[in-house]
């Protein structure tokens, strides 16, 4: 929150996917530190336009001067969300996982979304609340656990958040399968989504409360020497940044230091020599889109790295666009248009490479990419799972 | 196998860092580059600045203070990156014109003429003259471009106005991406029965395709068309940008992003690490060596306190153009601020003078005496010391 830096270089400005197509966006520079010397909190928040903001943060990335326009917005937005009474879609969105909503709006782009497999799920999961069990997955008890494995055995608590949850549990059991092939025990703590959609929707005290519970339970698992690993990015960044930060959630600093990417994960266990994976050949030409919240864990691509070890595996990376989709954000009629744009130049370049097939670590991106281009997208942890032989055993 | 240790670490995403670190990738090396920002060249015209104080950029830089660091770079070197840079962004799609020969002129948004020497090749038809005819094009809603700049100075020029559906450059350079668009406006132009010899439009015409879209339209409207760099937001400054970026890529590097160096590790003469802040754990990367590329005052690089200039990764020592009063000159344009000589001093090795680390190389505008605005050598000067000190720090690898 440092608006004084800002030099008004624009650069923020040429990296904000919104503001290139929805000229009602006054984008970064103007929506962050400009508005920010006017904004006093006596008077009430009248531009609702700060709601088109995406909090995409790549505004952060690439300021050369730490200004952090992305969190200025990100505060209006919660001011303004406190000031006004919610529309039916913010509630719904940030009250609700917010895909298991999709399909009771009627923008195309759910409707198509809403046809396919995924899409039925979907309108299953209508109306359950937002924590629901992991799927055909045995929960290991904190005590158990302990009582199984020897101290210097590594231990994960696993944040597989909602996206895994509801529509690819598979990808979790692979996950989990990988790790333990790595001689890493795993359990599954009681987990509540992260809060990222309650806070993207203006919803401040919902996203707290959800915080609250799982710094409560992951903190256990800290304190017993698990290591937390997650394998959403945008989980990853709410646990890291959002709950130190504007959601001010004690204990959030201990979670912090405590959790991995699941990329990063694996990789320092490679670097710290414990883990000398046997990766095999994987013949595939792979378009990896980074989704704007891994760039925006100031962790590298670490999926990268671990894909580059892949005999056989080219993999072409792109981070120059946001997908669009940004998780509920592209759900809203508001951006909808916002969102097949920015999707449709998103694919446009990823079909540009060749690449025969998508890479992501977001299960939102992969909806929004597959599904606009027709092509199929794999978690990068898929990819790792194919050269290690793990299979998703039901 | 190692794979969170890197041979080489460069600090700074600029022309200067990520030339330094694609010649070292190509080398074989295992190379990272880590950046706080985007860097100086998304705010440039795209033009590649060698050395604009001769009509010979040679020249210029032979007549450069001899204490310049320009006089560091061996003559072939500065050759060598120049073409390679060439290459580069060829195959990029994005090619470059010009050469070391001469330096050219390319027309700006103010209707002024300004030196360069390597052009992109949207700005190669840029008129050498006031006496050229150019028709130009703006958009409806456009913001700082005036074509009334221009005419003013020109003695045979006119303008017509498009509807984009867009007011800005990056709006605009996005819608130009589409096809149907790119028709629609070829469709409009031919439209406007343009009689004059060239047509101008600011650079928006696109983001990766320009060098193809401006083909197209020079195809249909049968005659030369040509680019006029706007002020910031740049579409020629971030097309370089990712050009190079791109091939750094694809030669094997890593880009961490929003990492700003705030710490190191070192043992003895050798620096072992770099630390960036972070919300948990630290952040540390490890290398063998480091280039610091981190740019002048706007890069972020160099920071002036009330009395001292500080280099904000290391701590090197900075050459100060003396007191406090010596650094601003009384007039605010004047060329001659003696802030712009400030920097890092370093010996014919591209490490610097009095550090106590021997895997530390410098390149780009933070070295002193560079004073890139009042000599003219911004990119060009990047690119050649950013391989000068890839090859020196190849050379010395512990
Ligand atoms: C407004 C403007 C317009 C210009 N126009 C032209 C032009 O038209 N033609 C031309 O040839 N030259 C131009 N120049 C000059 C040219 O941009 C530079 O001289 C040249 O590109 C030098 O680049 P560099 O790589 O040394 O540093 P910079 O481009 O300054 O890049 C520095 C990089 O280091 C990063 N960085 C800084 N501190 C840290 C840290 N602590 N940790 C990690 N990363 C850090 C920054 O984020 C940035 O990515 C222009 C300069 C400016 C300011
Ligand atoms: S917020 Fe940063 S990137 Fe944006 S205009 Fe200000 S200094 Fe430039
Ligand atoms: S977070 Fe994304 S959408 Fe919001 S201002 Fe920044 S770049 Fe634009
Ligand atoms: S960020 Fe992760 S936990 Fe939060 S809603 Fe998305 S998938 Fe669920």
């Amino acid at each position: 929150m440092k608006y004084e830096h800002c030099i008004r270089c624009t650069i923020c400005v040429e990296n904000c996917p919104v503001f290139r197509v929805n000229p009602a966006f006054p984008g970064p520079k103007q929506a962050g530190p400009d508005a920010q010397r006017f904004r006093s909190n006596r008077e009430k928040s009248a531009d609702e336009w700060v709601l088109l903001c995406s909090q995409c943060k790549r505004c952060e990335m690439a300021c050369p001067c730490g200004v952090e326009p992305a969190q200025i917005i990100l505060r209006a937005q919660q001011k303004y969300g406190l000031e006004h009474p919610h529309s039916a879609a913010h509630l719904l969105f940030a009250n609700n996982y917010y895909l298991s909503t999709l399909g009771s709006l009627t923008a195309p782009l759910a409707n198509r979304f809403a046809a396919t497999k995924i899409g039925k799920k979907i309108f299953q999961h209508m109306g359950i609340a937002t924590y629901i069990p992991f799927p055909k997955f045995s929960f290991k008890t904190l005590r158990g656990t302990m009582k199984s494995r020897s101290r210097e055995t590594r231990k994960v608590a696993f944040f597989y958040g909602c996206f895994i949850n509801f529509y690819r549990p598979d990808i979790g059991r692979k996950i989990i399968r990988m790790l333990q092939s790595f001689k890493i025990d795993v359990v599954l703590p009681p987990q509540w989504c992260c809060g990222l959609p309650a806070l993207g929707n203006g919803n401040l005290a919902l996203a707290r409360s959800f915080a609250g519970k799982n710094v409560a339970s992951l903190s256990n698992y800290v304190d017993a020497g698990y290591d937390i690993v997650y394998t959403c990015t945008s989980c990853g960044l709410c646990l890291l940044h959002d709950y130190q930060g504007i959601m001010e959630i004690p204990g959030a600093k201990k979670i912090a230091e405590n959790s991995y990417d699941l990329h990063e994960y694996v990789l320092k266990l490679i670097a710290e020599g414990e883990l000398k994976p046997q990766f095999r050949e994987v013949n595939r030409t792979l378009a990896y889109h980074i989704p704007c919240h891994l760039r925006a864990l100031e962790i590298g691509y670490p999926a990268a790295n671990l894909m580059q070890l892949i005999p056989g595996l080219t993999c072409r990376i792109l981070d120059d666009n946001c997908c669009g989709l940004n998780g509920s954000y592209g759900f809203k009629k508001v951006n909808e248009v916002t969102a097949l744009q920015l999707g449709g130049r998103a694919v446009s370049l990823i079909k540009k490479t060749g690449a025969e097939a998508i890479v992501a670590d977001c299960g939102s991106c992969r909806m929004q990419l597959a599904g606009l281009s027709g092509m199929d997208a794999f978690d990068p942890a898929e990819i790792l799972c194919e050269s290690l032989g793990i299979k998703d055993k039901k | 196998m190692s794979v969170t240790e890197y041979d080489v670490i460069i600090i700074g995403a600029g022309v200067a860092g990520l030339t330094a670190g694609a010649w070292l990738s190509g080398q074989g090396l295992k190379v990272a580059l880590v950046t706080a920002g985007e860097p100086t060249a998304c705010l440039s015209t795209g033009c590649i600045d060698v050395c604009a104080t001769d009509d010979d950029p040679l020249q210029g830089i032979a007549h450069l203070p001899h204490e310049h660091p320009f006089h560091l770079v061996p003559a072939g070197t500065i050759r060598q990156a120049l073409d390679d840079f060439q290459q580069i962004m060829a195959a990029m799609n994005m090619p470059y014109t010009g050469g070391l020969e001469n330096n050219r002129r390319v027309l700006s948004a103010i209707g002024t003429f300004k030196t360069t020497c390597l052009t992109p090749v949207t700005m190669q038809a840029s008129p050498q003259n006031e006496n050229e005819t150019i028709h130009i094009i703006t958009f409806a809603g456009l913001k700082d471009f005036y074509p009334g700049y221009i005419i003013s100075r020109f003695k045979n020029a006119s303008f017509s106005t498009y509807d984009a559906g867009a007011s800005t450059t990056m709006g605009i350079a996005a819608n130009f991406e589409d096809d149907a668009f790119l028709e629609a406006f070829i469709l409009w132009l031919e439209n406007q029965h343009v009689r004059e010899d060239k047509i101008a439009v600011p650079a928006v015409l696109g983001l990766e395709s320009a060098a193809a879209i401006i083909k197209q339209i020079e195809y249909r409207l049968e005659r030369p068309v040509f680019e006029i760099p706007t002020i910031p937001p740049s579409m020629p400054g971030r097309r370089l940008f990712n050009g190079l970026k791109d091939h750094f890529r694809r030669k094997g590097g890593m880009i961490y992003w929003g990492w700003s160096v705030v710490g190191v590790e070192k043992t003895g003469r050798q620096i072992e690490a770099v630390m960036a802040e972070s919300q948990g754990r630290p952040n540390s990367l490890n290398a063998r060596a480091f280039i610091l590329a981190t740019g002048s005052f706007v890069g972020g690089g160099l920071e002036a306190k009330r009395d001292t200039i500080m280099e904000k990764v290391f701590h090197l020592p900075v050459f100060m153009p003396g007191e406090r009063e010596a650094w601003f000159d009384q007039d605010y344009f004047s060329m001659n601020h003696g802030i712009g000589r400030a920097g890092i001093a370093v010996d014919s090795s591209f490490r610097p003078v009095g550090c106590p680390w021997d895997n530390i190389f410098v390149c780009g505008a933070i070295l002193a005496h560079t004073e890139a605005l009042k000599n003219g050598c911004g990119h060009g000067f990047a690119i050649a010391t950013g391989q000068a000190a890839a090859k020196s720090c190849l050379e010395h690898l512990p």
